[in-house]
């Protein structure tokens, strides 16, 4: 079963709703991904502008606490499940996918990268202004019946939905 | 809890996040950029799974007393401001936060820019947080459920979201079989289905 290529999206999905296990009982907190951003960017810029670490808001994400460092771990550790789970099943990735000549009108790879690059400014952007991404208001907001997690998913659909339907081109 | 251990909890749970994430194949870009044009739907089912499952686990763990609940503050117009722009990243990035990771562990290199593009704007929002949060999008606050609002017990009405997930997704499963969604290299890219009207439609600005 580790080596196969897809898994069911339910079996999938009950792993990862089982993870909000360790992380109440152990870390006492909800699984999420967004906020380890701002730890390692806001870790990254200190390096070059310390006056970073007047803001509050960077600071106490820079803090070495085991909630921030919990959280740059598990999406560390992500690249590295999603490297085991590739190698043991063969499905190597390379490149970029294919979707994205079609999807942008273009095979240039330029042009994907500033797409990337601009499509991960925004997305993290916006996940801190919601205060939460796909993981923490997604996953463990909706879980959580949280009413202001169910408005930003509507919202981060909404947004996806449109531009998807605007900016892309049919895959 | 050191910092340490953490760090080592952090990471074995990552590794099994970033396993699933990769079999269930939804961090492709022809996934998650297939789902926000309705065309596939193995990201929709991975989510709302993973959502019953935590309902149902949370509803045990939090009804028996063994954990609290740690809900985020109602803030509506940061979650609807930020959950647009969010939602515009996740389809442009063809990723969301997390599976930008998984991205680079199966081995895209756009996913690079992804995650370099993730940072700065995660330090651009920190340089503009203090600003922000004298505007409208610090209005709000309290962690307020759906449970609290209906008065009932969280357990309760966290068994019934699962409930009703469960008949949604197999509505869902009846109707888009997702094996149908994988595509020939389980990457989401479905050509045959679309690759005609691609041509015949006009060219949207981009």
């Amino acid at each position: 079963m580790l080596s196969e290529k897809a898994w069911s999206p339910y079996l999938a999905g009950i792993v990862i709703g089982l993870l909000q296990i360790p992380a109440f009982l152990i870390i006492e907190t909800a699984l999420g991904a967004s906020s380890s951003y701002v730890t390692v960017g806001a870790l990254i810029t200190s390096w070059v502008d310390p006056s970073i670490l007047d803001i509050k808001y960077a600071s106490s994400h820079v803090a070495t606490t085991a909630k921030n460092w919990w959280q740059v771990a598990l999406v560390g550790g992500v690249a590295i499940g999603a490297l085991i789970s590739m190698k043991m099943s063969g499905a190597r990735r390379a490149g970029r996918s294919p979707i994205w000549s079609r999807a942008l009108g273009s095979a240039s790879p330029m042009k994907r990268y500033a797409v990337a690059f601009f499509g991960g400014f925004i997305m993290l952007f916006g996940a801190r202004i919601a205060d939460g991404c796909t993981s923490g208001h997604g996953l463990s907001g909706m879980a959580q019946l949280s009413v202001g997690s169910t408005v930003a998913v509507a919202a981060m659909f909404a947004g996806g939905i449109a531009t998807a339907m605007l900016a892309l081109r049919r895959i | 809890m050191s910092v340490f251990v953490a760090v080592l909890v952090g990471i074995a749970m990552g590794i099994v996040f970033g396993f699933a994430l990769e079999k269930s194949r939804v961090f492709e870009p022809g996934m998650i950029v297939g789902q926000m044009q309705m065309k596939n739907f193995i990201m929709l089912k991975v989510f709302l799974t993973a959502v019953a499952t935590g309902a149902v686990v949370l509803a045990a763990l939090n009804g028996f007393g063994y954990v609290k609940l740690a809900p985020k503050a109602a803030l509506y117009s940061a979650d609807i401001v930020g959950g647009l722009i969010l939602g515009a990243g996740i389809t442009l990035a063809g990723a969301c936060p997390g599976t930008t990771l998984a991205q680079i562990g199966a081995g895209y290199s756009d996913a690079f820019f992804t995650l370099i593009g993730g940072l700065a704007g995660a330090v651009a929002y920190a340089y503009a947080q203090p600003a922000l949060s004298k505007t409208f999008l610090a209005q709000g606050g309290g962690k307020i459920i759906f449970s609290d609002l209906i008065g009932v017990p969280y357990w309760m009405a966290a068994l019934v979201l699962a409930a009703v997930l469960a008949v949604v997704l197999m509505a869902l499963e009846a109707w888009r079989p997702w094996r149908a969604d994988l595509g020939a290299d389980v990457d989401g890219d479905l050509p045959a289905s679309g690759a005609p009207s691609v041509a015949a439609r006009p060219q949207p600005a981009e």
